[in-house]
């Protein structure tokens, strides 16, 4: 008996790694439950998320926006880097780029999205967080159900993010960033960077959102940061489609550039 | 130790540009001496409505009896409708006075910073969005 299962383990092992699916079949196969009537009155009893929420950006935007400030009291400090990590910073730093590649319509990914001069609505569904961001039209899925964050992520902008609720806390982690990400400017990560991220209302309109970012290769602690958002009821998400009239560029030097030919010059 | 100063002078500024231009835009300031202002007057060609920024063409004239047009670029609809603004803010035809960080290179050309309208109206980007 003991035998026969050990052969049909081997056996269904060996059928998936024919297919190729070792790895990737156990985030594929998690079993998603159809949502019950109790599982969609069970969201009404979360803090309600529910909305168009944005970073106040008062006159036209703020470094601390993009950054998140720092943990607790004192001036803005950056991350605290590895020898390594901070070398590699340094060399970016030196190359003088005059831009990114946001300039021409990449999305920053994580964790630059979320400091975005744009705001930002929460979907709340059974089993699932979306977090529809308005700046270059992107989406961030976040699965509460209760799957388990993949062993071996695929590389993705926003990474793979998993979360669940602690008390009125949305505890949101993430892991799996494509290298074209930067931990923070001009600041690569490893494979190995994690994101914590604690969603919560500090009152019916203002959400706090902590994120502690963890990675033993780039930074020789965890580097926290807070950024407050306020909720607008009557907004709605704007369309942003970057590509639609986009003049600026940056170049493989990091050299930036504007097109100013005039439009349609034939009408 | 004077060299010193300039080049931390020089970085921070540097990284207070950079940073506030992460925020500001969906790129930097590079392109635009952000250290100079320039007074344009014209009037307005076309007003672009569009992501990732809205641009106003104007129409300015020369000393060569002819016009230069200048494009000006400014925040997005996004940004721009929750401050007041509009898809008719600026209209063909309108006379207009624009104050812009003009081009390093000198092309025709700026980041929008306000602007006055022959009915007295002013255009600013800054300030709380709106409900």
């Amino acid at each position: 008996m003991r035998t026969a299962s050990r052969l049909s383990a081997a056996c269904l092992a060996a059928v998936l790694a024919a297919f190729g699916l070792q790895h990737t079949s156990l985030a594929q196969t998690f079993q998603r439950k159809a949502p019950t009537p109790a599982d969609w009155a069970a969201l009404a009893k979360l803090p309600d998320f529910t909305g168009v929420w944005e970073i106040p950006m008062g006159g036209g935007g703020r470094g601390a926006a993009a950054r998140g400030a720092p943990a607790g009291r004192g001036r803005p400090t950056g991350p605290a880097l590895t020898p390594a990590y901070e070398a590699r910073r340094r060399a970016n730093l030196a190359k003088a780029a005059e831009d990114n590649q946001t300039a021409n319509c990449l999305p920053p990914g994580m964790p630059g999205i979320m400091g975005q001069p744009y705001p930002m609505e929460f979907l709340l569904t059974p089993g699932q967080v979306t977090i529809v961001v308005e700046a270059y039209q992107q989406v961030r899925h976040i699965y509460t159900d209760g799957r388990p964050l993949p062993e071996d992520p695929d590389l993705k902008f926003h990474g793979t993010s998993v979360g669940h609720w602690e008390g009125d806390t949305l505890v949101v982690e993430t892991v799996g960033f494509s290298p074209l990400t930067e931990l923070d400017r001009a600041t690569p990560h490893s494979d190995k960077m994690k994101i914590l991220e604690r969603f919560r209302l500090t009152d019916p309109d203002t959400m706090n959102i902590e994120t502690t970012i963890t990675d033993p290769e780039a930074l020789q602690a965890p580097y926290t940061t807070n950024r407050v958002l306020k909720r607008h009821r009557n907004w709605t998400i704007a369309e942003y489609v970057c590509e639609e009239n986009n003049r600026n560029s940056v170049n493989d030097s990091g050299k930036a550039g504007i097109n100013l030919e005039l439009p349609g010059k034939k009408d | 130790m004077s060299r010193f100063c300039a080049r931390f002078g020089l970085t921070a500024l540097l990284v207070v540009a950079a940073l506030g231009s992460r925020a500001a835009a969906h790129h930097s300031f590079a392109p635009f001496d952000m250290s100079s202002e320039k007074t344009i007057t014209g009037v307005v060609n076309r007003f672009e409505w569009t992501n990732p920024h809205s641009w106003i063409w104007i129409d300015v004239p020369n000393d060569k009896g002819g016009v230069d047009t200048w494009g000006i670029e400014g925040m997005s609809p996004n940004y721009l409708a929750r401050r007041g603004w509009s898809k008719t803010s600026l209209k063909p035809g309108e006379k207009v006075t624009i104050v812009v960080r003009p081009m390093r290179n000198g092309q025709n050309g700026g980041m929008f910073v306000r602007a006055t309208l022959a009915d007295g109206r002013t255009l600013v980007q800054s300030g709380e969005a709106k409900d």
